[in-house]
């Protein structure tokens, strides 16, 4: 079983950074949410216990399952699905403004900005003397 | 007990509040200052008492101690907690005195709020973390709000970088319950001397890789610059502030009290890692002419002194790390708020911020940079010596461009501020209440070196090696 999980773990995480770098915005969600998923599954990995339910009554003298994992999971399931709809929201936004989902349009879009301020500044500071001197 | 309930409680009510009416109304910013201002002075009163009584503890819901979930808060996380949430009430006061412009950023600004308090008084790995996303979903709304293009691209970047971050430090938290078998802070603590080394290592590295992301360390920035360049400047100095204390308070407590053994291994591993991100984010920040871009860089720079203070190690180590924080924290906060604002005072406001970074007394820096001396020296490292002094003069001279670019050329070539861009009084005097804390700090630092002793004892005791 913990073959299983680990195997399953890693091809999960493997999958999901390969996604994460592509140049594409819809893939890098779909990167996360792999990363996420195999996250949560670390966390069942975690306490993988054969026992009976924990639910009172209880049997004296057999073991219980952990039922600790399966609440954390449970948590980490519910934000990885808040931070999904974050991304894709924030994705949108990206896509509204720009009309483009490729990562390398982004990139360059910011580079231009990051030119022309330079370029606004130093401007500035090459003409500052010449209006000194007149 | 209810106090360390209480600021979280009133932070979550205000905030779903403040998420179901328009946030740009007057009413909704009296309702976040109000609640952010209750929550913090329930926090100082707190930590009034950790300092004279030493932790406290309560377990959530009246659960018996090993079921329920215990809130704990001892010296480092109160500190970490008042000091964090006094600048988020600074940086909101700023915002509403301006007028708020999108309807959502105040209660996203109460929800981050909510979330740091939670994370700095629990004592539970798992809350952490879950307090530790909702501080970090709401950054990632507040950096997008208003929805221009840049503030979406920025944060994109942000939120994909961070939760990468974020899902390794739940992997990590899985592996470290798989190795201890609890989620207890202290209990973790004393189990994890225990651990199989090559675990313990492991484990250690991928926090130490989780808060590196959060902190801004090295070679996990590219997502800062970007962000604090985007953002205006009163969420910028939350970022810096506030949400920057995460890193550092998690890898003082992960570091220092969870694994401090494998710290004392890795240790010259993240002596040169601070030391590089030292150098990179002063080198950098010189090469920067925009205000905001030099002080990203230097958040960088500063991540590394963190690091560096921890890699020292010991008491005087520890110590050293939760006081430069603390001195930084504010440092940053002050001179995001005022680097942008103009009109009279702001230039000796903004000259406060400079000097205390660069650590000239009396300045709240001043101690940071001291307790970071007096830990290398302990050590007997002349390298960090040296480090730190370089480190220290190359800040002095990037923010003295900053300053003299800005305000100290000649009256015509620089942009003369139109009366419509003198700040109004009302957000100066924020700024200076700022800077005159960082003065006051300066001028009597005992109750911060104070504390940040009782922080480092209680961290040592409770994990005796």
């Amino acid at each position: 079983m913990n073959l299983l999980f680990s195997v399953v773990i890693g091809a999960l995480f493997a999958s999901g950074v390969y996604l994460l770098l592509r140049g594409d915005l819809f893939r890098v969600v779909a990167g996360i949410v792999l990363v996420s998923n195999a996250a949560s599954l670390t966390l069942m990995a975690s306490g993988l216990t054969r026992g009976q339910a924990p639910i009172l009554p209880l049997d004296e003298g057999r073991g219980l399952a952990d039922p600790l994992v399966q609440a954390m999971t449970l948590t980490a399931l519910v934000i990885g699905f808040a931070v999904t709809a974050v991304l894709l929201a924030l994705s949108l936004g990206v896509y509204r403004s720009g009309r483009s989902l490729d990562l390398g349009d982004m990139t360059r879009r910011e580079a231009e900005e990051a030119a022309e301020r330079e370029a606004g500044e130093l401007a500035q500071d090459v003409e500052a003397p010449e209006e000194a001197t007149l | 007990m209810t106090f360390i309930v209480a600021p979280v409680a009133v932070l979550i009510g205000a905030g779903i509040v403040l998420a179901l009416i328009d946030g740009t109304r007057r009413a909704a910013g009296v309702v976040a200052i109000a609640a952010l201002t209750v929550a913090t002075v329930m926090l100082c009163v707190l930590l009034g008492r950790v300092a004279a009584d030493g932790p406290q503890a309560v377990v959530a819901g009246g659960w018996p101690a090993d079921v329920g979930i215990t809130l704990r808060v001892d010296a480092l996380g109160a500190v970490f907690a008042a000091t964090s949430l006094a600048i988020v009430l600074a940086c909101a006061v700023q915002t509403v005195l301006r007028g708020v412009s999108s309807r959502i950023t105040l209660a996203l600004t109460v929800f981050m709020g909510a979330g740091l308090t939670g994370l700095f008084l629990t004592g539970d790995i798992f809350s952490f973390y879950v307090f530790f996303e909702l501080a970090m979903i709401c950054a990632y709304g507040l950096t997008a709000a208003e929805g221009t293009e840049g503030r979406f691209r920025a944060a994109f970047t942000f939120a994909v970088v961070n939760l990468v971050g974020s899902f390794l430090f739940l992997i990590a938290i899985g592996a470290l319950y798989r190795a201890t078998g609890t989620l207890e802070m202290l209990a973790v603590a004393e189990r994890a001397a225990e651990l199989n080394p090559n675990t313990a290592l492991l484990l250690a590295v991928t926090f130490l890789v989780a808060f590196g992301v959060k902190l801004g360390l090295f070679p996990f920035h590219a997502w800062l610059p970007a962000v604090y360049l985007a953002v205006p400047a009163w969420i910028a100095a939350m970022f810096a502030g506030a949400l920057a204390n995460i890193g550092a308070y998690g890898l003082v407590r992960f570091g220092g009290a969870i694994l401090p053994r494998e710290l004392g291994v890795a240790a010259v591993a993240v002596i040169a890692l601070g030391g590089v991100s030292i150098a990179y984010g002063a080198v950098q920040a010189m090469s920067r002419r925009a205000t905001r871009e030099v002080l990203a860089y230097s958040s960088i720079g500063h991540a590394g002194y963190v690091l560096v203070a921890l890699g020292l190690g010991g008491p005087v180590g520890l110590a050293a790390a939760v006081i430069f924080s603390i001195a930084n924290s504010l440092n940053k906060a002050l001179l995001f708020l005022s680097a942008e604002l103009r009109g009279p005072l702001t230039a000796g406001v903004f000259l406060v911020g400079t000097l205390s970074v660069a650590g000239v007394p009396p300045s709240a820096g001043f101690f940071g940079k001291a307790a970071l001396f007096e830990a290398g020296v302990d050590a007997g490292s002349i390298a960090t010596v040296v480090l730190l002094f370089v480190g220290g003069a190359l800040s002095f001279v990037y923010l003295l461009q900053i300053y003299q670019h800005d305000r100290w050329r000649p009256r015509e070539e620089r942009d003369v501020p139109t009366p419509k861009e003198i700040a109004p009084r009302a957000q100066r005097t924020v700024a200076a209440v700022v800077a005159a804390v960082v003065l006051a700090l300066g001028l009597w630092p005992q109750p911060l070196l104070a504390i940040g002793d009782q922080a480092a004892a209680e961290l040592t005791v409770e994990a005796p090696r």
